[in-house]
């Protein structure tokens, strides 16, 4: 019974994988942005290697989910879009991180 | 770890990214440079300040490759402030290259004032010091060409001073092999740098981010 009751939990862990990192463009943008203190759309598109509309469209998606910070900026009288992992997002790239582990961990060859 | 190692790459991506424009590769150039012209201005200014002179040379170079990086670069490529992972390999990078620094200047300022060694032996003792300085930097900021720029610097003195002693070159070959050196790194620099103005148009606004307010 108990060990049931375990089992159903790690099985749960699979449920969890949080679908808005998963996806593997936005996964992709999690990891770059995870890695800097921010940084600006430009720079962004340049090293994602995304195109402008697709970046546009995960980053309103990430941003919707609370993981995102996006900041409008002015440098030079031009505009200049800021972005950053907000805490939340920090946390949850974590925790994405931390589940995969789990799931794959000791997973035979 | 294999994540460890993706975090790793895509953290060296993002730094090798910001210096794709060549100005490193300048700014090299002009610091070797010193060892080809140095020679000629040994004997009218000594050999102190036949070296001290490069310093406001240095600084005139920096300012310009600093403009055109403000002007030309920076809003092509946009801009980014390195996370922590890359502070603390740059913390690092910083106080080991700072030691090297203060190693040879220690060992420089030895062979100054008491010289015991001319010649090749002179020549491999600074080959191994360039070899040593150029390998760190090219490990600590990730940058592969940097110990191809130690292999030549290492292997220019010898080959002046074999120049030096075979064919008679003036200054044991020194404005040769480092002015050949420079205009090695002066040729990539501007070739990454043109590559990269013509590959990167200048974006001159950002298109709209859905969600996000552009008034």
């Amino acid at each position: 019974m108990t060990k049931d009751l375990a089992g159903q939990r790690e099985l749960e862990k699979l449920e969890e994988i949080d679908p808005v990192i998963h996806s593997p463009t936005r996964l992709k943008v999690m990891t770059y942005l995870y890695l800097v203190e921010n940084i600006d759309f430009v720079y962004l598109k340049r090293v994602t290697d995304l195109s402008w509309g697709n970046l546009s469209k995960h980053l309103t998606k990430l941003e919707e989910a609370g993981y995102v910070v996006m900041e409008k900026t002015f440098e030079n009288k031009k505009p200049k879009t800021l972005i950053w992992l907000s805490d939340q997002g920090r946390q949850a790239f974590q925790q994405y991180k931390d589940n995969l582990q789990q799931i794959f961990e000791g997973l035979p060859d | 770890m294999s994540d460890n190692k993706i975090l790793k790459s895509v953290d060296r991506k993002i730094f090798k990214t910001y210096f794709e424009d060549g100005l490193i590769d300048m700014f090299l150039a002009a610091f070797v440079l010193m060892f080809a012209l140095g020679p000629f201005l040994s004997r009218p200014l000594g050999d102190f300040w036949a070296s001290m002179i490069f310093l406001p040379f240095w600084g005139v170079v920096y300012l310009l490759l600093w403009v055109i990086r403000r002007r030309v670069v920076a809003p092509r490529i946009g801009s980014v402030k390195w996370g922590e992972m890359r502070k603390k390999k740059l913390r690092t990078g910083t106080i080991i290259l700072f030691v090297i620094n203060v190693i040879f200047l220690i060992l420089g300022l030895v062979s100054f004032f008491a010289p015991i060694a001319s010649g090749y032996a002179m020549s491999i003792r600074f080959s191994v010091m360039m070899l040593i300085l150029f390998t760190a930097a090219g490990y600590m900021l990730d940058f592969n060409f940097l110990y191809v720029y130690g292999i030549l610097a290492a292997l220019a003195m010898p080959v002046g001073e074999w120049l030096y002693q075979t064919v008679g070159f003036s200054h044991h070959g020194f404005p040769v092999v480092f002015g050949t050196l420079s205009a090695i790194m002066f040729a990539r620099g501007l070739y990454k740098f043109i590559t990269f103005v013509k590959e990167t148009p200048l974006q001159l606004e950002e298109p709209p981010i859905q969600g996000l307010n552009h008034d």
